[in-house]
Order: C-alpha cells, then sequence, then structure tokens
C-alpha cells in the first residue's frame, strides 16, 4: 500500500450560489484497521477561508500548523485576513520547498474571496495548484468522489441542494473504499453564516 | 511436478482403466504457462489480484451444534468491488464451508469437495463425516502448495459423531477446534467471540453473539463489512438463521444520541 493509503481519507468541495461547502470523512486509520472515527482533516484559517488535508495524518497535522503559523504572521505584518488565491500559492510554495523530501499530502482549499465570490482548488503534494469552478477532489476515495461529483453536481446551486448534494457524493463514494468514511462531516459557509454538520453513515 | 487434478474430471478417477496397473488412469492436467520463471509469474499473478484475506468468518461449536457467521466484502485493495458476496459456501444440506481469500478459488474448490462428498456417498452408501470431508479438501490443497491459491476456509457439519468443524487453508494446514476465525477482521471478531463464549448457549443467544462478533470487526477492519449472514448447522442440517446490513446494525447497537446544543446561534454582524 502507497504512502498516501496509509492513514485513508476523503475530501470533496464544491462551489455554489454565493457560498461553498467541504466535506470529508471522519476515519483514522493505520492500512486497514480502524483507530479513531472523529478524526478532524478540515481546518479553519480564518472565518471565510478553510483547508482541508488529505493523506498522511501526520504531515496533515504539521502543514496545518505552519500554515496557520504563516498566516497569523501575515495578519499581524498586513491586519487583515488573507485571501483565498493568496492562500493558495502560501500553499503551493510551502509544498514545493519540500520538492526533495515532500509532504504527503493533498491539500483542499475553499475560501469567500473579495464581494464574497467562491474559491476552491485543490493540489498534488508537490504543490502544483488546479483550479476549478464547480468541485475539486482529493483523498483515497478520490476517483469515486470524481465520478460522483460529475454526475451529481449542478452550478448555482443554493445553500441547502449544495449541502445535499456534497453529502450525497462523499457517502456514496466513501462506500465503495476500505479505507475512508465511517461518518461524514460538513462545512457550509455563506457570507452570513457558518454551518457545520456531522453526518450519519456506514461503520463499515 | 504430479498435481491432484481429480478436480478436473472426477468420474475418470473411479473408472477402473484396462491395461497398466488397473485403477489410476492417466490423469488430465492444468495447462501450465511456457515461460522462463514459472515462481516468478506466479508471484506477481498473485499480487496482481490483490488477494489479501480481507474478511471476517467465524464458526464456533456449542451445545446446540454449530454457528457459521460471515460478513460479505470483497475487495480490491483500497477499492470495494461488491459489499453482497456469498461467503458462506453451501456444500451439501448438512455441511458448510466459509470464504476467505480468493474468492475463485474458494468458489471452485468448494464445489468440487461438494462433487466429492456426493460420490463418496454413492460409493459408500453413507454420508462421508466432516473429518473425512476436510481432509479432502486439505490434501487436494496440499499438492497446489506455493502455487499461489489462496484460501482460509472452515468447514463445518453435523455428522454421525455430532457437530464437527475444521480449519483448512492453502499452505496446507488442517486444524480440528471449537472457535475459529478466519481474515483480516479475525484479531476483532476474537475479541468479541472468546469473551462472550460459553458452551450452553441457545441457538438464539449463540446467533446473536457471532452477529455482534462479525459486526465489531466490520467496524474496526476496513477490509469487511457489508451484510453479517448467521448460519446454524443441526442435527437436521444447516438453517440460514439472519443476513443483517451492518450499517443499521452500529446505529441499533449504538443509537444516535442528541447531545446539548453548546453554542446558539447568535445574529451575525453586519458583513
Amino acid at each position: 500500500m502507497s504512502i498516501f493509503e496509509y492513514n485513508g481519507s476523503a475530501l470533496v468541495a464544491m462551489v455554489g450560489k454565493n457560498c461553498f461547502a467541504i466535506a470529508s470523512d471522519r476515519r483514522l486509520g493505520v492500512q486497514l484497521q480502524t483507530i479513531a472515527t472523529d478524526f478532524q482533516r478540515v481546518y479553519k484559517i480564518h472565518d471565510k477561508l478553510y483547508v482541508g488535508l488529505s493523506g498522511l495524518a501526520t504531515d496533515a497535522q504539521t502543514l496545518h500548523q505552519r500554515l496557520v503559523f504563516r498566516h497569523k504572521l501575515y495578519q499581524l505584518r498586513e491586519e487583515r485576513d488573507m485571501k483565498p488565491e493568496t492562500f493558495a500559492s502560501l500553499v503551493s510554495a510551502l509544498l514545493y520547498e519540500k520538492r526533495f523530501g515532500p509532504y504527503f499530502c493533498q491539500p483542499v482549499i475553499a475560501g469567500l474571496g473579495d464581494d464574497d465570490v467562491p474559491f476552491i482548488c485543490t493540489m498534488d503534494c508537490l504543490g502544483a495548484k488546479e483550479l476549478a469552478k464547480d468541485f475539486v477532489v482529493s483523498g483515497t476515495a478520490s476517483e469515486s468522489l470524481y465520478g460522483a461529483c460529475e454526475s451529481m453536481y449542478k452550478p448555482n446551486m443554493e445553500p441547502d441542494e449544495l449541502f445535499e448534494t456534497i453529502s450525497q457524493a462523499l457517502l456514496a463514494s466513501v462506500d465503495r473504499d476500505c479505507l475512508s468514511g465511517w461518518g461524514g462531516y460538513v462545512l457550509l459557509v455563506t457570507p452570513t453564516e457558518v454551518q457545520e454538520k456531522i453526518l450519519k453513515g456506514r461503520m463499515d | 511436478m504430479k498435481l491432484d487434478t481429480t478436480a478436473l474430471d472426477s468420474s475418470a478417477a473411479l473408472i477402473p482403466s484396462i491395461g497398466g496397473d488397473g485403477v489410476f488412469p492417466a490423469a488430465p492436467s492444468f495447462d501450465l504457462p511456457s515461460c522462463d520463471d514459472f515462481d516468478g509469474f506466479q508471484k506477481n499473478a498473485k499480487e496482481t489480484l490483490k488477494h489479501a484475506k480481507g474478511t471476517t468468518t467465524l464458526a464456533f461449536i456449542f451445545k446446540e451444534g454449530v454457528i457459521v457467521a460471515a460478513d460479505s466484502r470483497a475487495s480490491m485493495g483500497g477499492y470495494i468491488s461488491s459489499q453482497s458476496v456469498k461467503k458462506i459456501i453451501e456444500i451439501n444440506p448438512y455441511m458448510l464451508g466459509t470464504m476467505a481469500g480468493g474468492a475463485a478459488d474458494c468458489q471452485f474448490w468448494h464445489r468440487n469437495l461438494g462433487i466429492k462428498c456426493r460420490l463418496h456417498e454413492l460409493a459408500n452408501k453413507r454420508r462421508i463425516s466432516v473429518t473425512g470431508a476436510s481432509k479432502l479438501l486439505a490434501n487436494i490443497l496440499f499438492s497446489y502448495r506455493g502455487m499461489g491459491l489462496s484460501i482460509g476456509t472452515m468447514i463445518a457439519g453435523w455428522d454421525e459423531k455430532g457437530p464437527g468443524l475444521y480449519y483448512v487453508d492453502s499452505e496446507g494446514g488442517r486444524l480440528k477446534g471449537n472457535r475459529f476465525s478466519v481474515g483480516s477482521g479475525s484479531p476483532y471478531a476474537y475479541g468479541v467471540l472468546d469473551n462472550g463464549y460459553r458452551f450452553d448457549m441457545s441457538v438464539e443467544e449463540a446467533a446473536e453473539l457471532a452477529r455482534r462478533a462479525i459486526y465489531h470487526a466490520t467496524f474496526r477492519d476496513g477490509a469487511s463489512g457489508g451484510v453479517v449472514s448467521v448460519y446454524h448447522v443441526g442435527p437436521d442440517g444447516w438453517k440460514k438463521l439472519s443476513g443483517d446490513d451492518v450499517g443499521e446494525l452500529h446505529y441499533k447497537y449504538y443509537p444516535v444520541q442528541t447531545t446539548p446544543v453548546e453554542q446558539e446561534m447568535a445574529e451575525a454582524p453586519a458583513a
């Protein structure tokens, strides 16, 4: 099994009408054994910017700590929050710094930029950015997720419909993956509110 | 290398040939690939299929007979190829076999064992014992040792001596015992099974113990899941007791508890 499949993960982010949703599974495992069913993969950078980190869990935690550090420094110097596009470039630079000994993570970045325009992007473990207008996926269940999102996604969905779509796409995909699942976690962000929901899924 | 190929043409083994030593006809043989490195080829083929015995099966003997239970997930590496595989194979109306390892291997050789058991019945006018059936299978698997078969099976049945349970694997091992669990989820199943086992249980209690053990294995093991099937083998043969979806079993054993609200929603500041 490859190093990316050691802990198992599933991440997806989708864009709706003036809102975005980011969802992850909740399993932490060591190859086939499940250790925890409440593992957090989506982290907050500031009120309108979230990053999900799939892949090796230890690298995800370390990378998250480094990103929070860099963002806090930025806030002190610039006296404002980072824009999502800038943050994506920061993550890409941090990952490429380790080009010959990389972090085994694939980040998914989702945020509301200027004028509350939703922004999502994903990267490989070396920092190659992939901007998308509709959805991005990452993790061991990524192939199933691509299929599910491609068929279920519609542009300009309202928050409630977006929540339904992303939840169904996530649950359907992790049910085809041995290494991810055991519940789901969805974060829905609009300009005025943030909703966190835990999904009831198959626990096998 | 003389392989046991009676699987291919089982009737041929019983027809005495005229001439020669009169007992063993020239056996048909499996085609072998013509390549330089046969062992390396077999090793590559085995790794391509990624068997790894990802499953959980268990069986135990108790006062009322034998309980046999299994999950129903088939996985190829990390991908779940099916959630509805029949892993308890009905060899004949009073004997069951479980499947762990390569699905094709288990299905083929169990069916072959069923054929041999029936031939034994016809030739000897009485049913074959569980001891005899498991020995037949173990001898076949031993002769294919090292060729990449992947089978971890339990043969459970009821014969004249009462309930019988044997573990047979593709390395050629054969063990008699009272409690077995096979597959990647077996450590988790053993934990629950060994803790709750008593010899004098009723059929319902034993079935619930088996169900719970398989459920716990599906929770912890990534390669087990789907549906728990529980069978009981008694003096009149086997009977399927239940098939419960593990996703629903979880919420039955551990219902969702509504947590009190920690943070009330406040008015959002004007953007």
